[in-house]
């Protein structure tokens, strides 16, 4: 009775490392593309994925023309506009790792890979290191800044 | 690092291999790119504290060129002067035949040297 009471209880209040672990699963999701997907399924995916950001977004790439701060609409709508560019697109992460270094702060480190085909047929396959930072407003975990590591410096 | 070790061969990477030791000039390594299984082979071309720089194609450090019989492909890139960061090591792969841009290579942190190759 108590193990069932336990489960219960785990299934219906998860910990905050498993919601920021969900944020995550949401963005893969949203953020992917599958062949079959319709102009429905995009429209809401790229409403779903500024949800996912905090009203302002920071972001560090080793491309100086990406880095920047980018609003919840300006996320979505890149999302949106590279979407056509590509016929399969898969976001995954792998080794994430998550810490609480403040109250309603999250760090998350872990590895993305982005794989897929654009529509004039260039495999697509690029791997990077990220560090996130994730914040909890109105009881929800938002990125707030995403950081591509710099492994090699030129 | 074509022709040295070919894309998408299997390697075994042998991790006690700077433990009593840090790597050299020349020696091909395995950095760790991303989380604990994107490895990168790479071969170091300069130490903490060195100048590193490229004048058409050749490899200079601290102002002295380099002799690197491992490159086969002609290259001609060309990159300014730069000190290695202390604990750091510039790695350079060996297949240069590629646009300076599209190629991946820098000073990394010896923390993220794994080991090197078996062979």
């Amino acid at each position: 009775m108590a193990i069932v009471g336990s489960v219960i209880v785990i299934a219906v209040f998860p910990s905050e490392e498993k919601k920021v672990r969900k944020r995550f699963r949401l963005l893969s999701e949203w953020v992917s593309r599958s062949p079959e997907e319709n102009a429905f399924t995009m429209l809401q995916k790229m409403k779903n994925v500024g949800s996912l950001f905090e009203e302002h977004c920071e972001l560090k790439t080793d491309y100086p023309s990406l880095s920047g701060s980018y609003t919840r609409e300006q996320i979505s709508t890149y999302v949106g506009s590279a979407r056509p560019q590509v016929s399969r697109l898969d976001l995954t992460f792998y080794d994430l790792q998550i810490a609480f270094p403040e109250k309603k702060v999250a760090k998350a480190t872990l590895t993305a890979r982005l794989t897929g085909r654009s529509t004039a047929g260039e495999q697509i396959d690029e791997v990077r290191e990220l560090e996130c930072r994730l914040r909890k407003i109105e009881k929800q975990w938002l990125f707030s800044k995403i950081d591509v590591v710099e492994v090699l410096k030129k | 690092m074509e022709p040295t070790y070919h894309n998408g061969g299997v390697n075994f990477c042998w991790r006690l291999r700077y433990l009593f030791s840090r790597p050299k000039r020349h020696d091909v390594i395995a950095v760790r790119f991303a989380g604990s299984k994107v490895m990168l082979l790479k071969r170091v071309v300069a130490q903490e504290g060195e100048w590193v720089e490229f004048r058409d194609g050749k490899l200079f450090v601290d102002g002295k060129e380099i002799d690197e019989p491992y490159i086969r492909f002609p290259c001609t890139w060309n990159l300014s002067p730069r000190q290695v960061e202390k604990n750091y090591i510039y790695v350079v792969g060996d297949n240069r035949s590629m646009p300076i841009e599209n190629h991946l290579f820098g000073q990394a942190s010896k923390s993220r040297v794994v080991g090197g190759p078996l062979w």
